[in-house]
C-alpha cells in the first residue's frame, strides 16, 4: 500500500479551505483587488514560498526500516517497507533543516505471517486506529565530520516521545545517504505487554 | 509505672503459660497451611456468578446458571466408600458376593479437615467419588459384561481393573455403579498399566455410552432425547445438533462412537465437536477453564465453582429460555428437587475446595524423555519459528484466548479477558455452536505432551508427527483420531506452524516437544 505522504499532509488544508473564516474572508477581499493586483500577490507568494519549498524532497526508499528484537534468545528480524521520508537537510544550516518520516505498520514483515497479522492488531500496531507510524526532527546538530545527532518526535499508536537519533550522512553529489540507528522500549509505545522472552528494547535501523 | 512493676514481679513459668497456645497450633512446617472452616469460601453467590463464566459466542444465549438460594438448598453430598470395578475375567472370586455383604461407610468428615495436607487427602478421596448412580453413562449390567470392555476398547491397569467408575455400597445388598467422578475424564491409564490422575484421560467414554444405548434396545426417541439433553443447543448457528437427532438413531450411536480416547461430549458440548479431555496437571496456573475458556480462573473460588457447575450443575442452566432437560423457570423457581443425575444434590463448599487443593497439587511423573542434542536443537527451533509467542515458556501458553474464525470480538472484551487477537484457523465449530461455546480457544499449555494425546482441541490428531504433516490440510485427509461419523476424509485446518520445516528439524522440534 501505498501511503502517499504528500497528500495526507496537503489534503486537510485543500478541504478545509472552503469552510474557514480567514480564508473565507481571504476570498472577499480578493474579489475587490484587481488583476494586476493579483498577479503581484500571486508572484509574491510563489517567489516567497516555492524557494522555501524546494529543498525539501519526498523519497520513498528501497531499503525498509529494519528493526530487531530478541524472542527467546533468538533474534528475530524484521521490516517494515512501505515508508516515505521528507528532508531539507543541509549540514551547513542545521537550524533550518528537517527530516521527516512516516511509515505504514501494516508492511511489518517478520518471517511469520501469523505473527506480522498479529502485530497488526489492537495489542501491538493496531493499525485500524494507527494506520502510521511518524518520525519529525526536532533539532539537529552536527556530532563530527558527516555524523550528526536528531532530536526527533516519534509517534507510535497515539503515543509521542522524544528520542535521540545519531545517524551519519555520505553525500556523493548532490545525492544525499543517511544512516541512523536507535533503540527503543516498546512498552513505552503500547506495543504489546511485558513478556518473559520478548524483550522489551527493539533496535531500529534507517537507512535511505 | 505501677503496671510495669506489677508484670515484673509475675514468675517465669506464668510467661512460659502463655507461649502454650502457640503449641496447640503445632510449630512445625504444618502451622504454615493451618487454617479454620470458616475460611472455605462460599462460591456460588449470585454477584459471582454473574460474569464468571464468558458469555456465549451468541451472547443471547449466555448461560444463566441457578441462583444462590436454589443452590444452597440442594442437600450437600455424602461420600461413601468405594470399590474398585474388575473386567468380569479378572475380578477376585466372590468379589461381588462380598461387595453386597458390606455396610455403608461415610468416608469423609469435613470437621476432622484441619490443615491443607487433611484438604488435598480429601480432596483425592473426593476426585475419584462419583456424583452419580442412577446410571449417566453406564450401569451394573455394562461393566458385569465382557462385550463392554471388547466394544469399547476399554483401557484396565494390570489387576483388570477399569478405573473410569467405581462400585459405591449404599447399604448391606446396595451397590451400585457409580458414574462421573472427576476421574472419569482425567485419569489415564498409561502403556505400562499404571494410572495418571488428573490427565488427559483415556476412557472411551461415547463409545461406552454407544454400548449402553445399544446394549440396553433404547429406542430412537430415547436416543434423540438423551443426545438432546447432553448437546441441544437450537440456538446455534446451523442447529447442527438438532441436525444430528434428525438422522436418526443409528446415525446418532454411529457419532458417539466416533469420539476417540482422550476426547469425550461432555454435557454441553458436542460430539460433533468432540473436545479433547483436559489434562489438569498444571491447571493451577492457567486462566481459563474449559477449551472455549468458559470459565475465568482467578482464584481457588473460581475453580470450585467450576467444579461445581461441570459436575452437572450445568444441565439446570437456561440459555435465553432453553434448557436442555425440559425445564421452565417456574418449574425451578419452585424449588421441588430435579431427580436428574448430579442435579438433586452438591458438594459442600468445603469438598469443593478439598477438590480444589487437590488438583492444585497435582504434579507430573518423571519425565522419561531426557534433553538431548537432538531436543536443544529443537528448542531453537521452537523459538525461532516463534511458538513462544503463544506457548511462552514457563508455563509454555501465554494464558490468552485466541478468537475462533468466525467470531468477532466485542470491544469491551480486550479489557475484560486476556485476548490474543488473531485465530490460528483451527475448526471453529465446537467454540461457536455449542452451549459452551465462547468464540475463543484458550491457547493450550504444552507441559506433558509426552504423556498426552490425541492433539488440537477437537483431539482429531493422534501423534504430533501428524501435527506438522501439510496432508492434513487437504480435504482428502484422513484425521488420526477424532473423525466426524458421517465423514471419510476431512480436512484438519489451523495452526499452520511448522509445516514447511524440513524432516530433521520436525523432529528436532518434536524430540523438544516431548521433553517438556
Amino acid at each position: 500500500m501505498d501511503i502517499g505522504y504528500l497528500d495526507i499532509v496537503v489534503a486537510p488544508w485543500r478541504s478545509s479551505g472552503n469552510h474557514c473564516v480567514r480564508c473565507e474572508n481571504f476570498n472577499y477581499l480578493s474579489e475587490k483587488i484587481d488583476f494586476r493586483s493579483r498577479l503581484l500577490l500571486f508572484m509574491l507568494i510563489f517567489f516567497l514560498i516555492v524557494p522555501l519549498l524546494l529543498p525539501a524532497q519526498s523519497i520513498k526508499p528501497t531499503n525498509p526500516i529494519q528493526f530487531k528484537i530478541k524472542n527467546a534468545g533468538i533474534i528475530v528480524d524484521g521490516t517494515i517497507s512501505d515508508w516515505e521520508v521528507m528532508v531539507d537537510f543541509d549540514p551547513k544550516k542545521l537550524a533550518q533543516s528537517s527530516i521527516r518520516g512516516k511509515a505504514n505498520p501494516e508492511s511489518i514483515q517478520t518471517g511469520i505471517k501469523l505473527r506480522d497479522k498479529h502485530l497488526h492488531g489492537r495489542e501491538y500496531f493496531h493499525i485500524q486506529k494507527f494506520p502510521f507510524i511518524s518520525l519529525e526532527s526536532k533539532s539537529l546538530r552536527s556530532n563530527g565530520k558527516n555524523a550528526f545527532i536528531g532530536i526527533f518526535e516519534l509517534q507510535i499508536r497515539d503515543v509521542k516521545r522524544e528520542i535521540e537519533i545519531p545517524f551519519t550522512l555520505t553525500q556523493t553529489g548532490k545525492q544525499q545517504k543517511f544512516k541512523g540507528e536507535f533503540t527503543i522500549d516498546r512498552l513505552d509505545y503500547g506495543l504489546g505487554e511485558k513478556s518473559l522472552v520478548l524483550s522489551d528494547e527493539v533496535k531500529v535501523v534507517i537507512e535511505f | 509505672m505501677k503496671i510495669k512493676e506489677w508484670l515484673s514481679r509475675l514468675p517465669l513459668w506464668l510467661y512460659g503459660c502463655m507461649l502454650l497456645p502457640l503449641l496447640a497450633f503445632g510449630l512445625s512446617k504444618q502451622d504454615a497451611s493451618y487454617f479454620s472452616f470458616s475460611d472455605i469460601p462460599r462460591i456460588w453467590t449470585d454477584e459471582a456468578m454473574k460474569d464468571w463464566e464468558l458469555p456465549n459466542s451468541n451472547p443471547e444465549y449466555s448461560a444463566q446458571p441457578v441462583s444462590e438460594e436454589f443452590y444452597y438448598k440442594l442437600p450437600e453430598r455424602v461420600i461413601y466408600k468405594t470399590y474398585p470395578v474388575y473386567h468380569p475375567d479378572h475380578e477376585p472370586e466372590g468379589y461381588w458376593e462380598w461387595l453386597h455383604e458390606q455396610e455403608a461407610e461415610i468416608v469423609l468428615d469435613e470437621s476432622k479437615l484441619l490443615t491443607e495436607e487433611d484438604y488435598i487427602k480429601a480432596g483425592e478421596l473426593l476426585f475419584d467419588y462419583p456424583i452419580d448412580t442412577l446410571g449417566a453413562v453406564i450401569n451394573t449390567q455394562h461393566v458385569r459384561n465382557k462385550d463392554f470392555y471388547s466394544a469399547t476398547n476399554m483401557p484396565l491397569t494390570p489387576e483388570g481393573i477399569m478405573p473410569f467408575a467405581q462400585w459405591i455400597v449404599g447399604g448391606k445388598g446396595k451397590v451400585y455403579l457409580g458414574n462421573l467422578s472427576c476421574a472419569m475424564c482425567h485419569t489415564r491409564v498409561m502403556d505400562d498399566g499404571s494410572l495418571l490422575k488428573g490427565a488427559q484421560g483415556n476412557w472411551p467414554g461415547d463409545k461406552a455410552f454407544a454400548f449402553a444405548l445399544e446394549s440396553d434396545g433404547v429406542s430412537e426417541r430415547g436416543v434423540q432425547g438423551i443426545t438432546n439433553i447432553l448437546f441441544g443447543s437450537p440456538f446455534a448457528d446451523g442447529d447442527p445438533h438438532g441436525k444430528l437427532l434428525s438422522s436418526g438413531r443409528e446415525a446418532i450411536i454411529e457419532a458417539y462412537k466416533a469420539v476417540p480416547e482422550g476426547a469425550f461430549g461432555r454435557q454441553g458440548t458436542s460430539i460433533l465437536y468432540p473436545p479433547q479431555a483436559p489434562n489438569l496437571i498444571g491447571v493451577k496456573d492457567r486462566k481459563y477453564l474449559d477449551h472455549g475458556g468458559l470459565g475465568q480462573h482467578r482464584n481457588i473460588e473460581d475453580m470450585m465453582r467450576y467444579i461445581a457447575m461441570n459436575q452437572a450443575l450445568d444441565f439446570l442452566n437456561f440459555y435465553g429460555d432453553y434448557n436442555s432437560i425440559g425445564l421452565t423457570k417456574e418449574r425451578l423457581k419452585s424449588g421441588e428437587p430435579i431427580f436428574f443425575p448430579g442435579t438433586h444434590d452438591r458438594h459442600s463448599d468445603a469438598q469443593l475446595y478439598a477438590l480444589a487443593k487437590y488438583v492444585y497439587s497435582l504434579t507430573p511423573p518423571e519425565n522419561p524423555n531426557k534433553p538431548s542434542a537432538i531436543s536443544e536443537s529443537g528448542k531453537i527451533i521452537f523459538a525461532e519459528q516463534g511458538c513462544v509467542t503463544c506457548h511462552t515458556p514457563p508455563l509454555f501458553t501465554n494464558n490468552k484466548l485466541t478468537p475462533s474464525d468466525d467470531f468477532e470480538i466485542p470491544d469491551e472484551h480486550y479489557d475484560k479477558y486476556d485476548i490474543f487477537g488473531i485465530s490460528v484457523g483451527t475448526d471453529p465449530d465446537y467454540t461457536m455452536k455449542t452451549r459452551r461455546g465462547t468464540g475463543y480457544y484458550k491457547v493450550p499449555s504444552l507441559l506433558g505432551l509426552w504423556y498426552r494425546g490425541p492433539f488440537l482441541h477437537d483431539a482429531s490428531l493422534a501423534k504430533l508427527e501428524d501435527l506438522f504433516d501439510p496432508a492434513r490440510l487437504r480435504d482428502d485427509y484422513v484425521p488420526t483420531a477424532f473423525k466426524p461419523h458421517d465423514v471419510k476424509t476431512k480436512a484438519v485446518k489451523g495452526h499452520e506452524f511448522g509445516m514447511d520445516l524440513n524432516e530433521m528439524d520436525k523432529k528436532a522440534l518434536i524430540a523438544y516437544l516431548l521433553t517438556l
